[in-house]
């Protein structure tokens, strides 16, 4: 009798947590969801507060864009202009977008070299990403260059970004694109690319799983329906929420920080380093001037490198951007002390931590004058044969 | 469909909700009508390919018992000829017939490159085999031949295991149909715990662990050091599993909410003692399937119809080593028409050759010892085994695994960190979660409380992650064979 007792009770425990659980389940979600915190986008993550994101517009023209969820804006411009001008193509990454303790009236690079080309008869874009790595920039530059007459190309090397590959979902249709397509598979990083991510989808499809069949459209529509309640339409954001908690809890537990070394990683940096190769030779065949520098860093305290490591980057950057007939400029101490800051830490609490990558408007003003110099060498000496 | 998918839990609260409403003939209808959307909802094309082979194995099957021994024998190869005449057709014609080009190319004949275009139906090798396996149980005498055709469609195209698995045995599941289950309460509970784990492991691990598996096999392996070749691995390893294990959860608990009781398809395949052990551990009813209609009537060994996993302890002659790797050659070509895959069955004929030779040896060992010793070897050798599943081609395996070979190619990480400390959370969680189940779990029986709080707050984590990763970003591995 006890014994069917027990039993009994044990049942309806196991009924009851599961009920309970799958309730406390959805509360829950309804109260992160319903907290409305603005969830950064999970690349942009290393800026942190205390750095801002700035993309330039001239009178009310965009001049600076991220990705294909915004190039129209910069492309249309262009056209809009009807200006008929030769493109420079600035492609970057955070450094050329974000500006550490933004005051009102502060701007990057982007403007300044934007007005001072147009002067020259050139119209200066730029396309910067978080992290962007040389293998987003090959992409990006075959799909801008097929849109417009770009003469010049300025590029970054950053050696944090050399430890990044692939390319991120906000750029991945690009690889659909036909003429794209072709000149990617001429080469062997391009063929790596095409065959990494061909079938992917780009960001914010959720059901690439579903792609040619006939459960796409169900899907769209409970989708769509469910999207009317909170906790279904806030999951992209407690997603990002939960993956954000995920790398604030690593870092506090490892006790990584900015100023923690990062090592070369060989693979990313071969991958990157074909990228690159493919990019300056493709710009060398269609007679654009390149200018490739290294970013400004951080000099005031011991970079998060190891020293021989970076040596060996710029280096090679640089022996690999004059053979392939590119102007090559070390920009690393450019910028001084005083122009670069603090940013609030991607680690449990909210301490203060060193940024080594992104300055003040002070050193974007002394960024923008050293790259319109060295564009003026590029210009004179005609770097590409 | 997808079980990862809106569409998918609608439909199965829309089926279950009728089939306990229903009288016990509409409920057969309702399941192979069901089934029939389930399946067109990837491609309605396909579908008649699926009802062929069903059709073909319920006639041949029908005629078998007055038929001659020679009739029914000529009746069993008809169903094979068809069967996998199909199967080649879909799964094999272009990788052979790409092969043989390459070959006659090779001998010095200009041979153009043929342009086929054929799709593979979405779990071709699993209702292939299933009928198969119908048709010979009853060419067996183990079962008699079903004459109801709806009854015998549901098992053969029953939607939760139709596209990839369990499979499953006619004398397992076909009684099931054929009984009035009344409803259960406990029915429900259990399949909605399993749906809920599967998803988990589907949305939240699986899907998650994809990316940096994708990334790790796309470095250059030149570059790649020992220790990411063994990461990557085991990462792979992990992600197979918990996407196959999660498909099954799934297929169990869909099932059971319909008060249908499949066998289990996975017991912790990496907590194995032995290669042997690994195989009646993992995809339990694919690997018994191939043992008792593959390998023991190759190797001359009676055949029982159950499904225990594993290749049983056949005696060791030669007979049976030219069995158990044309057994494993099979196994691995069923999985997909590459050489890789042939290689990856190729590793684990030889792993269990090599344990037969050495098993004898470790009788006197004692328990503890043996338990330990062949976990810790059997674990990663099962891991190393992933890699020709994974990569590229098989020159890309053999530098991956010579690089494992290599001692000085251990004096470097060529990868982001946080891989090799997502694999080693994801070793240490495997791990700690086998003991709490196995070991921890009795010991908390007695107290109810512990249990109730434990339990509602693990379902409690599992529906929050699960609600917010649910996306049909990614199939299950497993469709793909």
């Amino acid at each position: 009798m006890k014994l069917i007792k027990l039993g009994i009770l044990q049942t309806i425990m196991n009924r009851m947590s599961l009920i309970a659980g799958l309730v406390f389940g959805v509360v829950l979600l309804h109260y992160f969801a319903s907290q409305k915190t603005v969830t950064p986008k999970f690349e942009e993550l290393a800026l942190g507060k205390g750095t801002s994101t700035s993309l330039a517009s001239i009178n009310g023209v965009q001049i600076h864009c991220y990705d294909l969820n915004d190039a129209h804006q910069c492309l249309d411009g262009y056209v809009k202009q009807a200006i008929d001008l030769p493109v420079a193509l600035w492609l970057g990454n955070s450094q050329v977008h974000a500006i550490n303790q933004m005051k009102s009236g502060d701007e990057t690079a982007v403007p300044e070299l934007h007005r001072r080309l147009i002067d020259q008869g050139a119209y200066f874009l730029t396309f910067s990403q978080p992290n962007a790595n040389l293998q987003e920039h090959l992409l990006l530059f075959h799909y801008l260059h097929d849109r417009l007459p770009v003469k010049k190309l300025v590029i970054p090397v950053v050696f944090d970004d050399m430890r990044e590959t692939g390319i991120r979902t906000s750029l991945v249709d690009v690889l659909k694109d036909h003429s794209v397509s072709v000149r990617m598979a001429q080469t062997k990083i391009g063929q790596r690319l095409l065959a990494d991510n061909g079938d992917q989808d780009a960001a914010g499809n959720d059901m690439s799983a579903l792609e040619d069949t006939v459960q796409e459209a169900s899907e769209k529509w409970l989708n769509a329906q469910m999207d009317k309640l909170m906790i279904w339409s806030e999951r992209p954001a407690l997603r990002g929420q939960f993956l954000l908690s995920l790398y604030k809890l690593r870092n506090t537990a490892l006790g990584i920080n900015p100023s923690t070394v990062r090592k070369m990683l060989p693979g990313n940096y071969k991958l990157n380093r074909q990228a690159f190769e493919a990019m300056l030779d493709e710009a060398r065949r269609q007679g654009i001037q390149v200018l490739v520098y290294v970013v400004p860093l951080r000099n005031d305290v011991p970079i998060p490198y190891n020293a021989a490591e970076y040596s060996n980057f710029k280096t090679d950057m640089q022996a690999l951007s004059i053979s392939m007939g590119a102007h090559f400029a070390n920009l690393e101490d450019l910028v001084p002390a005083e122009y670069w800051g603090t940013k609030q830490s991607t680690a449990v609490g909210s301490k203060q931590e060193l940024d080594f990558m992104h300055f003040s408007a002070g050193g974007h003003n002394l960024l923008a004058k050293a790259l319109y110099q060295e564009l003026q060498v590029l210009q004179t000496v005609g770097a590409t044969p | 469909m997808i079980f990862n998918s809106l569409t998918y839990l609608l439909l199965l609260v829309f089926v279950v909700v009728l089939y306990w409403v229903l009288p016990y003939r509409s409920r057969l209808l309702l399941i192979f009508t069901a089934s029939m959307a389930f399946y067109g909802f990837w491609r309605v094309e396909f579908l008649p390919v699926m009802l062929a082979s069903t059709l073909v194995d319920f006639l041949v099957s029908k005629r078998m018992p007055e038929a001659s021994a020679r009739g029914r024998k000529s009746l069993l190869m008809t169903s094979l000829v068809i069967n996998l005449g199909m199967l080649f057709y879909f799964k094999y014609l272009i990788f052979f017939a790409d092969n043989a080009i390459g070959f006659a190319n090779l001998l010095g004949l200009d041979i153009e490159p043929l342009v086929l275009n054929i799709i593979l139906p979405l779990g071709i090798s699993f209702y292939t085999f299933q009928t198969i396996s119908y048709t010979v149980d009853v060419y067996r005498g183990f079962i008699k031949p079903e004459q109801d055709f709806v009854l015998y469609a549901c098992y053969v195209t029953f939607f939760p295991q139709l596209v990839a698995g369990p499979v499953l045995r006619a004398a397992e599941v076909i009684h099931q149909f054929a009984n009035r289950v009344s409803f259960d309460w406990n029915d429900i509970v259990v399949g909605i715990r399993r749906i809920l784990y599967g998803l988990f492991l589907k949305v939240v691990l699986a899907d998650n662990i994809a990316p940096l598996v994708d990334t790790g096999f796309a470095m250059p392996v030149e570059t790649m050091s020992a220790l990411d070749v063994w990461t990557m691995a085991f990462l792979f390893g992990f992600q197979i599993y918990f996407d196959f294990c999660a498909y099954s959860h799934i297929a169990l608990g869909s099932a059971r909410l319909m008060g249908i009781c499949f066998p289990e398809n996975f017991n912790f395949p990496y907590m194995a003692v032995s290669p042997k052990d690994f195989w009646r551990r993992w995809h339990i009813s694919l690997s018994s399937w191939i043992r008792d209609y593959l390998y023991l009537p190759l190797a001359g060994i009676k055949v029982h119809d159950r499904s225990i996993g594993g290749l049983g302890n056949a005696a060791v002659d030669k007979r049976h080593h030219r069995a158990l790797f044309l057994t494993w050659a099979i196994m691995g070509l069923w999985h997909g028409a590459n050489w890789t895959f042939l290689l990856w069955g190729l590793y684990h004929g030889i792993v269990i050759f090599i344990y037969r030779l050495i098993e004898p040896y470790t009788h006197s060992l004692n328990y503890s010892l043996k338990w330990l010793g062949g976990f810790i070897i059997t674990l990663p050798l099962m891991m190393l085994a992933w890699i020709p599943f994974r990569a590229d081609s098989v020159s890309v395996t053999f530098e991956m695994w010579g690089r494992v070979l290599m001692p000085s190619a251990y004096t470097w990480l060529g990868m982001r960190e946080n891989i090799y400390l997502i694999t080693f959370l994801i070793l240490i969680g495997f791990i700690t979660v086998y003991f709490f189940q196995r070991k921890i779990m009795p010991l908390l029986q007695e107290r109810k409380l512990v249990i109730f709080v434990g339990d509602t707050a693990a379902v409690t984590v599992m529906t929050a992650l699960v609600i917010v990763f649910l996306r049909p970003i990614s199939q299950f591995i497993y469709f793909q064979f």
